[in-house]
């Protein structure tokens, strides 16, 4: 094997290298559907009414994408697909803050009607974010390479809430937080370690979102 | 006339760097874009005429920078603004009429139940290099002039919008910028959509109208 070829290899095997990550998932349910949610669909959505922080919508995406990977049977609705086919009452200022809140909605004909038309039978909201946690180390480039050592941490928290749409009423809590710590040495060419934080976080609530809302599991 | 030819082709790629770099130090400009959809509301059975200025159609912020570390930046939002109104009004009612001049206070206005006549008063941005936050802000203050088939003012109000949109890897401050004005815009439609019929001179004039209006809205 030539040696750049082996160089190259090396740095793909090192850049698969995750940094380390902790993860605790904590679950509150009630009343979980015994036969699955059957032809009816799920909408996942991420608050956003905090000033410092915004519920990413690829965090949203990513849970969505994960009950669907894990039981195909189960309808997620896109986010951005709901809050356009409902629009204005899901935006930051107009969105239900709580599940009595729906009633009032529903009074709305033509809201009442869309509902009926997409099946929701369950709203989930995530709220959180993930954030970096400050860094150290140093590393010099110049037209020789780069040489140094950086290392950086990552915060995420998120918790899950559910509503049941024909109840309307709350019907469980899943609340995920997970840490990592990122490194990047630097010997000619600099290797990123990414812990992978925000999509452990994703693995841990959409696990037990599935469970919630799948027959299967 | 071979040589002149020859002479511009070997300048060419330095009048294009020289170029090049000077709309780099140039202002960062956004022209926003976005889709906005239509309304989900029961429509109020009246036409509405809507003036759109040539301040509002072309509305355009301007903030110059305050240091040479910093960009100044251009946000042209009016092209957003007139699609995203033309989207919601079309939905709010059940004809919207566009004026071709400016009505005038006390001129008839035929053909029309009131004429809405929107400005942008000030819209104000915030980037994560000027605050500590991660996020991009856009907030815009609305004034609203609303008048009837008399050019007599029915309502005159004011309403906020904010929209804001968080740190992505690979993303500009431009498309960031461009979202988070897009996100105002969305937010500007909702509050409107939400709180017309709750402007007390408004719901003065629909009841005096005899118009339904939806007055539980969440």
């Amino acid at each position: 094997m030539r040696p750049c070829i082996r160089t190259l290899l090396f740095c793909a095997g090192l850049s698969m290298l995750g940094g380390c990550v902790t993860a605790t998932v904590d679950e509150q349910v009630y009343n979980a559907p015994t036969e699955g949610i059957g032809e009816d669909s799920v909408v996942i959505l991420g608050r956003r009414h905090a000033s410092d922080y915004e519920t990413e919508p690829d965090f949203v995406s990513c849970v969505g994408d994960y009950i669907q990977s894990g039981d195909n049977s189960i309808t997620v609705i896109d986010e951005l697909e709901f809050l356009n086919a409902v629009y204005p009452w899901f935006e930051p200022r107009t969105a239900p803050l709580h599940p009595v809140d729906i009633e009032r909605l529903l009074k709305q004909k033509p809201v009442a009607q869309k509902m009926a038309a997409l099946r929701v039978e369950y709203m989930i909201w995530l709220d959180g974010s993930t954030e970096r946690t400050g860094g150290s180390g140093s590393m010099t480039c110049s037209f020789g390479g780069c040489f140094g050592f950086g290392t950086w941490g990552h915060d995420a928290n998120y918790e899950a809430t559910i509503w049941d749409f024909t109840d309307k009423a709350e019907v469980g809590h899943v609340n995920t937080s997970a840490t990592g710590q990122s490194y990047m040495p630097a010997v000619i060419v600099p290797i990123p370690i990414i812990a992978p934080v925000q999509g452990t976080a994703c693995d841990g609530i959409g696990q037990q979102l599935l469970q919630f809302l799948s027959s299967k599991y | 006339m071979t040589s002149v030819n020859h002479q511009w082709a070997t300048h060419l790629p330095l009048a294009a760097l020289v170029f090049g770099l000077l709309v780099a130090c140039g202002p960062a400009r956004v022209v926003v874009e976005g889709q906005f959809p239509p309304p989900l509301i029961e429509p109020l059975p009246l036409t509405l005429g809507v003036w759109y200025s040539d301040d509002f159609a072309g509305h355009e912020f301007f903030d110059e920078s305050k240091s040479r570390h910093e960009s100044s930046w251009i946000v042209s939002t009016g092209a957003a603004q007139v699609q995203m109104w033309d989207t919601l009004l079309a939905g709010m009612f059940t004809r919207v009429v566009h004026l071709q001049t400016r009505p005038r206070p006390g001129q008839p206005i035929p053909n029309v139940d009131a004429v809405l006549i929107p400005h942008v008063a000030e819209l104000q941005y915030a980037i994560p290099a000027h605050t500590s936050v991660k996020v991009y802000e856009i907030w815009m203050r609305y004034r609203f002039d609303l008048l009837d088939a008399g050019g007599g003012t029915i309502a005159e109000w004011g309403m906020t919008s904010y929209g804001k949109t968080p740190t992505a890897f690979l993303q500009s401050d431009q498309d960031a910028v461009n979202l988070a004005a897009v996100m105002a815009l969305r937010d500007a439609g909702a509050n409107f959509a939400a709180n017309f019929n709750r402007v007390p001179a408004i719901a003065h004039w629909l009841r005096e109208k005899d118009v339904p209006t939806a007055t539980d809205t969440p």
